[in-house]
């Protein structure tokens, strides 16, 4: 592919090339620091699946790990997000639920049923057709094949017994964590992703930052928080984590905005573009992308993007597989990029698995806290501070998070310097 | 459209109620349904449920989905195979895709116990002619290439055994009631039941009145409670029963799997996920409540029973795992017929971990029963009478979870 | 390929989808969900939960000062049999 058809412009010093393998045999040229999801969007590659019921073309959507839209095959292993991986020499992806046995029903099923489809009522008679259909749908549906092989390591047990979990590392959560740490606690402080919230051009992440690893679920009974590690091409490690406190800063994500083709590969969450390209030191072309959404929070990222923001109701629907226009009410827009900026929604599912309510507040369900920040005081006092508690923007959830800490320090001040005892 | 069924309401929470019924049905699971649906085409009683919550907001909602003929008593196994003949055609009786897929059930024991009662288990299904087979190890790895057989004894796989999605079940039973004439209310619960000198009175929660000749408490995990309030004291008692699902892959398993020596169970849904639960060890005491939480714990097991007998999950995910409510009757037999000391209050409960698969049946016969007077066989053994008669006997000893 | 407006695009479920759902009666959310799909897919939600309340508030469906989301259910981030398999037998009491 010419440079000029790419999708990134690349200013700056020059990164590093790296060989991705794409679907057997082509080679994609990536730079150090891109996940796969970027590095194939330079190369205009954005179908990477097939939906589950019309096997409409799919592509990366949130760009920042919650969607699940981009999921791939890594290195033999199904249901990979593509959009949280970092490409690697030689890493091996391939496109999920395209190619299926037989003739492909996709133009078909997606044409027959323009209406939509009402999987509860569909060719339910006579007993012959609904047998014939049945086995049909169980092999348009299901994303990845099984593993090509058992791990080569088995996966490791740790525990960990701090004086504070604090969970995520974009501003809000690093900013608690400089407090917390300068005060002397032992804190175990963990983000899903490989730098946190972190631009290549940032240096190393912080030491103490454990990365990679996802808490994926709160057990109070068990008075238990529990996180796998998941470091590419080593050992995954299961963290059974039994925390005094615990601080969350878990964000906000980027809901759809249901407009006419909204799922074609090319639309994108418009924060999660630009933390990739912040990311991997990258711009676009002012005439390839277009915003949609409304408000000073749209126009903020549109000028981020370095393009336009248009009201979702000026928008008749989006063109083209993959993306190449937006038709307006009022003429056309061409583009090959669709950036959907819709009000931030709070990440409050850990909060809730410990024990917290939440409230529907302009688009999404805030995680409810006192003015300290906290929001569950049994079995472990659970402090929630900067997006998650209602979108703030990145500057104020930085203030956020520093706030909550010192509240925490305030409430619980450390016991004269940690006890050694408490740590793993 | 070709073959497109036509979607029915299912009944709701602005579902107009009368103010007395033939017979009122508490709990809007798939046994209380099911007696509806049956009810409604066999007589022109006037039936009402109620349901407390939404309609597939308990064990009928939450269950595995699995059906077998499979058992080691000799009821069960007639009971099962009836259930099973009547699942073929009900996707068109009911008019709502059930995704009932008939892959079987394979059974691997692997312990000399776990082989004498699959070997003891088979003569009998045979004797009744269920179609099981018993299978070397090696036989069961040209069913399911992926498992470790290495010190499977010996395995059991009845190909008519299978799965469904349990909601459409759900749905079904009760869109069908509602176009005969069924009332369904949702998001009311029965708070209180009074005796009247003709029937019973059901205090509801939304403040309103119902008076029936009979009620069935069809309650399931909950029929305790309600129970209690009444003074009747049955033995059953709540179980909280977790479960999981993975990633949706592309289909690769076609029978439901049981491990008999963990407890293990595992099969593939339409939709590509693995559902699998496992007994788990070190219960401690029954418990008295519902509890519906989760917990890493039943993760744990169920991690290591998986990737043992089957390695190469070791690198799948997890999709969601929730709980549900066992209703663990103490002999392994249903309850369901006239509760002592209160002979217009029916019972059809303590289905422990296999009242999804029996539903079918039992709806069935209790509406005959209820309509008829006729007495089903199984009935005899059902009765709520039998604890405190002192009668109750452990025949079945293949329950799971 | 027809137009459709997604609210889920795990599960396919379109707008269109969602209103024929609740003209059969359903408008909680529990049950929105499970009649349709909504969130049963990878992203469990995290991407479709804030879409189908937005819709059922404009429609004057739920009361916004009282809607709750649907149960969040481990796991909320992905975590392997393989991993979970090795919390046995170290069952660490707290
Ligand atoms: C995790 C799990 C897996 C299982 N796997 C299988 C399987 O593979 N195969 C199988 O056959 N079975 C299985 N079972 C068992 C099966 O799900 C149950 O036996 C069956 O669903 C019981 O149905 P029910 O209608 O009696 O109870 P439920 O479905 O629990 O219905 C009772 C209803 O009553 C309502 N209610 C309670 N109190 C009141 C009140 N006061 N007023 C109004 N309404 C009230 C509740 O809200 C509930 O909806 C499983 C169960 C669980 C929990
Ligand atoms: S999860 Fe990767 S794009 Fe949304």
């Amino acid at each position: 592919m010419d440079a000029d058809e790419r999708l990134l412009l690349r200013p700056g010093p020059e990164r590093p090339a790296v060989s991705v393998r794409w679907d057997r045999d082509r080679l994609v040229t990536a730079r150090r620091g891109d996940t796969v999801s970027l590095a194939l969007l330079d190369q205009g590659i954005l179908e990477t699946s097939r939906s589950a019921k019309y096997r409409r073309p799919r592509g990366p959507y949130c760009l920042q790990g919650d969607c699940g839209t981009c999921l791939v095959r890594i290195d033999g292993l199904p249901n990979r997000r593509a959009c949280l991986t970092a490409v690697r020499e030689g890493i091996r992806v391939e496109p999920q639920n395209r190619l299926i046995s037989g003739p492909d029903p996709t133009v078909l099923i997606d044409t027959m049923m323009r209406s939509g489809m009402d999987h509860h009522h569909f060719m339910v008679r006579p007993r012959v057709v609904n047998q014939i259909m049945q086995g049909v749908a169980r092999n348009l549906t299901g994303f990845g094949t099984l593993p090509d092989r058992e791990p080569e390591h088995p996966a490791r047990h740790e525990i960990h017994r701090p004086d504070v979990l604090v969970v995520g590392a974009g501003p809000a959560g690093r900013a608690a964590w400089s407090v917390l740490s300068a005060a002397g606690l032992d804190v175990l402080w963990l983000d899903r992703r490989d730098r946190g919230g972190l631009g290549t051009e940032a240096g190393p992440p912080p030491e103490a930052l454990l990365p990679h690893t996802g808490v994926f679920g709160v057990y109070p009974q068990e008075q238990l928080w529990a996180a796998m590690s998941d470091v590419p091409e080593q050992a995954e490690v299961l963290r059974s984590i039994f925390p005094r406190q615990v601080l969350l800063a878990t964000g906000a994500r980027d809901p759809i905005i249901p407009l006419p083709n909204n799922d074609r590969p090319g639309v994108v969450a418009a924060r999660g573009l630009l933390r990739q390209l912040e990311r991997s030191g990258a711009r676009l072309r002012a005439d390839d992308v277009v915003v949609i959404g409304e408000g000073e929070h749209a126009a903020s990222l549109a000028e981020d993007l370095g393009t336009e923001a248009v009201a979702p109701e000026r928008v008749d629907r989006i063109e083209g597989n993959p993306v190449e226009a937006l038709r307006l009410r009022d003429g056309r827009r061409s583009c090959r990029l669709v950036a959907l900026a819709a009000p931030p929604a709070p990440a409050y599912e850990l909060a809730r698995q410990a024990g917290a309510s939440v409230a529907w507040e302009s688009g999404g369900f805030a995680v409810q806290r006192d003015d300290d920040g906290r929001c569950v005081r049994e079995p472990w006092p659970v402090w929630v501070a900067g997006d998650m508690t209602g979108y703030l923007g990145e500057r104020r959830a930085a203030m956020d998070g520093e706030r909550v800490a010192r509240a925490l320090l305030r409430n619980h001040p450390p016991a004269s310097p940690s006890s050694p005892s408490s740590r793993p | 459209m070709m073959g497109k069924g036509r979607a029915q309401a299912m009944g709701s929470r602005r579902a107009e109620l009368p103010s007395r019924v033939d017979i009122a049905i508490i709990g809007g699971g798939i046994m209380g349904l099911s007696t509806a649906y049956h009810l409604s085409r066999i007589s022109s009683l006037k039936v009402a449920v109620l349901e407390r919550s939404y309609l597939v907001s308990g064990a009928s909602g939450r269950n595995g989905g699995g059906l077998r003929m499979q058992w080691g008593d000799e009821g069960n196994v007639a009971l099962m195979m009836e259930s099973i003949e009547m699942c073929r055609g009900l996707a068109q009786e009911l008019g709502i895709n059930l995704w009932f897929r008939q892959g079987g059930y394979l059974f691997l024991a692997r312990t000399e116990a776990g082989e004498s009662r699959l070997t003891r288990n088979a003569e009998l299904h045979h004797r009744l002619g269920a179609p099981t087979r018993l299978l070397s190890g090696a036989e069961a790895l040209e069913i399911v290439p992926q498992l470790d057989v290495s010190d499977v004894r010996l395995a059991a796989f009845n190909p008519e055994d299978g799965v469904v999605f349990p909601w459409p079940f759900v749905w079904g039973y009760a869109g069908q009631a509602v176009s005969r004439g069924v009332t369904v209310r949702t998001h009311t619960a029965v708070d209180r039941i009074e005796g009247l000198a003709d029937g019973l009175r059901l205090h509801l929660s939304t403040g309103e009145r119902l008076d029936a000749d009979r009620v069935l408490n069809a309650t399931g995990a909950w029929s305790i409670e309600l129970n209690r309030s009444l003074g009747i004291e049955l033995p059953n008692h709540p179980h909280r029963h977790e479960i999981m699902s993975s990633e949706p892959l592309k289909p690769f398993l076609d029978p439901l799997v049981v491990d008999l020596a963990t407890g293990l169970y595992f099969s593939q849904s339409t939709r590509g996920e693995i559902v699998a639960g496992i007994t788990m060890p070190d219960e401690g005491p029954p418990a008295t409540e519902v509890d519906l939480a989760s917990s890493r714990r039943f993760l744990a097991h169920l991690g290591r029973a998986l990737t043992t007998i089957m390695p190469l999950t070791a690198q799948l995910r997890v999709l969601r795992q929730w709980s549900g409510p066992y209703d663990v009757s103490p002999d392994g037999d249903a309850i369901v017929g006239p509760s002592p000391g209160l002979p217009r209050l029916y019972q059809v409960c303590g289905f422990t971990g296999h009242g999804f698969m029996m539903a079918p049946a039992v709806g069935k016969l209790l509406a005959r029963l209820l309509a008829k007077g006729e007495r089903h066989p199984m009935l005899e053994r059902w009765d709520p009478a039998r604890f405190s008669r002192g009668g109750s006997t452990r025949r079945e000893d293949m329950i799971i979870g | 390929m027809p137009r459709r407006s997604f609210v889920c695009r795990c599960e396919d479920v379109t707008l269109l989808e969602l209103d024929h759902a609740i003209e059969l009666g359903l408008s909680e959310v529990e049950e929105l969900k499970r009649y349709t799909g909504l969130g049963t897919g990878p992203c469990q939600g995290k991407e479709c939960m804030s879409v189908l309340v937005s819709h059922l508030v404009r429609r004057g469906l739920v009361d916004p000062t009282t809607v709750q989301p649907f149960t969040a259910r481990p796991p909320t981030e992905p975590v392997t049999l393989g991993a979970l398999a090795a919390g046995l037998p170290a069952e660490p009491e707290s």
